[in-house]
């Protein structure tokens, strides 16, 4: 049957509602009775509290409570559970929550909240993450190693700074090194980088007297969220509720818990208010979650023809003053670090380590980033080695079927063509001829190739309920959060080609609430529209299976006999039909008598077979999906000025299938930006004395109209993918992750000079080509 | 407490001020309830925040309340009066430029200042003012298209 809805670049079902200003964000939301909280952060990133005199705060005029981190001893966490809500005895990060001020209006609690006394006795801090992880540091957890953790999955070293060390051992890597007739190594860095959503973080959280409670959040993982509260504060998950309205961008960076431990401890202090809390701009950057922050070194072995030998790398992850957050990342990043290509020997150590600056968590990408910055550079090193293209060495290494990536996992052909994606990207480029260089300009092109598996917990799922309505229309509920990508809209057409019936005859309803919607995971590893597909694909059958059945009980035929067509069940013989809407209660003859269940279903999809890496090689069945994709471009680089112009990005990935083109074009589009963001642009800068200095915009840029590409280059290859809905893959991170390796080889190939440290500012471009002419 | 008289999408209003900073966001939201107006950064770097204040585009954020005395101020809220898009939204729609919506209120209601004084803005003009405003999501690509395209239909 040719696809009615899937493959259609259909309009957002979200548009309308976003161009009048009507959606609902979270900090459009008011309460009765509600409350407006400031938070007074710690200013230094390493001390111990002497004191915190919050008298003069309390009686300042509308302030209703002042609460501070005295005499708690929750810690929350998913995995690590090594952070309070708000500091108790010390302060590990110069962003840290110290007291939060409860006042009737944003004005009066700000006021109050500047009233505020805390007093410290200073500790030595440290921000580099190889400086953390070294023996002498100054220790930020007493207790790392201690802390309630899942042991089979975090890594602590105790003593140090390191609260997670991910090791990856595939086959031997010296034995690798020595069959090598070329090396190529060196060493990179990745900043710190706010995920930067337009959207700042809120948080609105109401606490019961009958011992319930209620939260409203900007937040990817309502249902992650409320068992965090409910382990918080010991009661029953089923007394926690969580709303999430419309997202203003996620990118990670909402994910899992950020704020909402602190706004609901503070609502624990006034049970029957509303307490809420927007973050300012400069909280986003200082006291959410950041991402990156990784310091690495790599080394690649090869024989003369280019084909790898061995692989060795290490990371040091800047994870920031708590880990919960960190650690997965920081073993994707060990994953995936290979990038897509086979090589017979791994070597990978990560370690995640406690450092005074803000948490980092998921952003967009998750660690791929990070070390196929690593991987991409490096091989367009080699490539200059050996006298061959970077494109021959991709081609002979690149992932295919029957390979083994990294984890010891064999690569089928159904999980992407990459040959497909460098040679669309190549052609892309070779469209334009590379301009020769001038006395002002200098031209260059640049390419990498890239994969991304999520890490996902092993358990992870989605469920999907449909329930079909007497006039033949249908809910479809998940809850994958809407923070952008789209994903009410791929529900939609989904759900509509599933049921063979009209998209305008389906809702998804865009607001999660956890009382009611069905559980999901989390939105986040770029799963909604693949892994909430399927479960949109068995609630649908299990619809159209009800619907037949009643049917064969109306027809008194057997079910296998009647088809379904468009809506209908068809009668075997007489080719009469029965709509969906007439059988949505069951079948009703017309004296009333009633057969048949009512046209309701929970589907579900779990990605088989997962499971946390082993801990003493670090492989296994840890991912369970890959997409693969090439990306390139070509840029000009300003002698005077050091400026970046990137005049084409071309981006291929082999999506299976392109559920809606529009706006699988559009997260490439978007995702090529961000990334080029952080090849040349972004980083959070710290004072001498350990404080974010940068933490707004413009002081923190990001890219504007007039700094993205010129021009951009979409394609979408679809290899056929038996484990997707129709084929589909996870695809809306993925536009990020080879972006700077891209665009670090295209300067090279513009400048002559090696860069390997994000983000290449033209100051640095500037003084590395005056050092190049004084040479 | 200060009072503050002006015209809001047509409608005159009269709003009690907070003692201390209010801006002309905050009156929006939260005094009349007009949250379509976003507030993404509160210095004037995102742009989110922008109405047109006299016909002019302004940054909601960074424009003292008591200075509006008298104003007339139009929101994003003005635009699909009757449930019609405007153009300029509908080309938003048609054109794929809206991922999560935030930065889009602000971004319609600068093209509106500009569009409805000036129909034959250039692309360059275009891009100059949506350099004005940050999106994370898009790209930007899809918005200049929506800007052309709603140029295009307001001519119509
Ligand atoms: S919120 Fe006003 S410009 Fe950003
Ligand atoms: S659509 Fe999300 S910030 Fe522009």
């Amino acid at each position: 049957m040719t696809l009615q809805h899937v493959g259609k670049s259909v309009p957002r079902v979200d548009a309308v509602k976003k161009a009048t200003g009507e959606a609902c964000f979270v900090a459009d939301i008011t309460l009765p009775r509600m409350l407006r909280a400031k938070v007074v952060r710690a200013g230094i990133p390493h001390g111990k509290i002497l004191s915190i005199d919050t008298s003069a705060a309390e009686a300042m005029p509308g302030v209703k409570k002042v609460v501070t981190g005295q005499g708690c001893s929750m810690l929350f966490g998913t995995c690590l559970w090594d952070q309070p809500p708000l500091a108790v005895d010390k302060v590990r990060h110069a962003g840290e929550a110290v007291a939060v001020v409860l006042a009737e209006t944003e004005n009066q609690a700000e006021a109050a909240a500047k009233a505020v006394k805390a007093e410290y006795e200073k500790l030595p801090f440290v921000l580099d993450p190889v400086e953390a992880a070294a023996p002498g540091a100054p220790l930020i957890h007493e207790k790392n190693g201690s802390y309630r953790r899942v042991e089979y999955s975090v890594h602590p070293v105790p003593g140090t700074n390191i609260f997670h060390h991910y090791k990856l051992r595939k086959g031997e890597s010296e034995k690798g090194f020595a069959d090598a007739d070329v090396t190529v190594e060196g060493e990179f860095e990745f900043p710190i980088s706010s995920q930067a959503p337009i959207e700042p973080h809120g948080a609105i959280c109401r606490f019961s007297a009958d011992g319930s409670m209620e939260i409203w959040a900007s937040n990817q993982a309502p249902f992650v969220l409320r068992d965090v509260l409910a382990d918080m504060f010991t009661i029953p998950a089923s007394k926690v509720r969580v709303h999430i309205p419309y997202l203003g961008g996620g990118f990670g960076g909402k994910s899992d818990v950020s704020i909402e431990p602190l706004v609901a401890y503070a609502a624990s202090f006034v049970p029957g208010y509303a307490v809420k809390l927007v973050l300012t701009r400069k909280e986003v950057f200082t006291s959410a979650l950041v991402g990156r922050g990784m310091k690495g070194r790599m080394k690649i072995g090869a024989k003369k023809d280019g084909t790898f030998t061995a692989l060795k790398a290490e990371m040091y992850f800047a994870d920031g003053a708590y880990g919960d957050t960190g650690w997965p990342v920081d073993t994707v990043a060990g994953h995936n670090c290979t990038g897509p290509y086979e090589f017979p020997h791994v070597t990978v150590d990560v370690y995640g380590t406690y450092t005074n600056s803000p948490i980092v968590g998921a952003y967009r990408g998750y660690g791929h980033p990070e070390g196929q910055l690593m991987s991409g550079r490096l091989i367009d090193r080699l490539a200059r080695k050996l006298g061959m293209t970077p494109g021959e060495i991709m081609r002979k290494n690149f992932l295919s079927e029957g390979r083994q990536n990294a984890l010891g996992q064999v690569i089928k052909k159904s999980h992407g063509d990459l040959p497909g994606c460098l040679a669309a990207v190549e052609k892309a480029l070779d469209e334009t001829p590379l301009p020769k260089n001038d006395d002002r300009f200098l031209y260059g092109r640049g390419i990498a190739s890239m994969m991304k598996s999520p890490k996902m917990a092993a358990n992870a799922a989605s469920t999907c309920t449909v329930q079909v309505n007497a006039d033949g229309s249908a809910f479809v509920n998940l809850s994958g959060i809407e923070m952008g990508q789209g994903v009410q809209t791929v529900f939609a057409q989904m759900a509509a080609e599933a049921l063979q019936i009209p998209m305008e005859k389906v809702k998804s309803y865009p607001d999660v609430d956890t009382q009611f919607s069905p559980w999901e995971w989390q939105t986040v590893a770029s799963m909604q529209t693949y892994r909430g597909g399927r479960a949109i694909q068995d609630a649908c059958g299990q619809i159209i299976d009800i619907a037949r059945e009643t049917a064969a009980k109306v027809w008194n035929c057997s079910p296998s006999l009647v088809a379904y067509r468009n809506g209908e069940c068809v009668h075997p013989n007489t080719g009469e039909t029965l709509s969906l809407g007439r059988l949505a209660r069951g079948f009703m003859a017309p004296d009333g008598l009633t057969i048949g269940a009512p046209l309701g279903a929970t589907g579900w999809y779990r990605v088989p077979g997962i499971v946390e890496p082993d801990p003493e090689t670090g492989m296994g069945n840890a991912a369970g999906s890959w997409t693969f994709g090439s990306q390139g471009c070509t840029l000009r680089v300003d002698r005077q000025t050091g400026e970046v112009k990137i005049l084409h990005f071309a981006s291929a990935f082999d999506v299976g299938k392109a559920v809606n083109p529009a706006t699988a074009r559009g997260q490439v589009t978007g995702g090529v930006v961000q990334g080029m963001g952080a090849a040349l642009m972004e980083k959070i800068l710290f004072t001498d004395d350990g404080v974010a200095k940068n933490v707004n915009f413009p002081a923190y840029k990001i890219p504007r109209l007039k700094d993205a590409p010129e021009k951009q280059t979409v394609v979408l290859l679809e290899t056929p993918n038996p484990e997707g809905p129709w084929s589909a893959k996870p695809m809306a991170e993925h536009p990020i992750v080879a972006v700077a390796p891209v665009i670090l080889n295209a300067l090279r190939d513009a400048t002559g000079v090696e860069f390997t440290t994000l983000p290449v500012t033209p100051d640095i471009i500037l003084e590395a080509l005056g050092a190049k002419e004084a040479r | 407490m200060p009072v503050l008289n002006f015209t809001v999408n047509g409608v005159p209003r009269t709003v009690h001020l907070e003692e201390g900073r209010v801006m002309l966001s905050s009156v929006l939201r939260d005094s009349l309830g007009l949250t379509g107006t976003k507030v993404g950064c509160g210095t004037g770097q995102c742009g989110s925040c922008t109405v047109v204040l006299n016909g002019r585009a302004v940054t909601s954020c960074t424009t003292p309340a008591e200075k509006c005395e008298g104003a007339d101020v139009l929101t994003i809220e003005a635009l699909a009066e009757g449930g019609v898009l405007h153009p300029i939204q509908q080309a938003f729609v048609d054109a794929g430029a809206i991922q999560c919506g935030f930065c889009t209120p602000g971004l319609i209601m600068r093209l509106y200042a500009l569009l409805t004084v000036n129909p034959d803005a250039t692309d360059d003009i275009l891009a100059e003012e949506i350099n004005k405003h940050l999106c994370r999501c898009t790209g930007y690509e899809a918005i200049l298209a929506a800007a052309r395209l709603a140029r295009e239909r307001m001519k119509k």
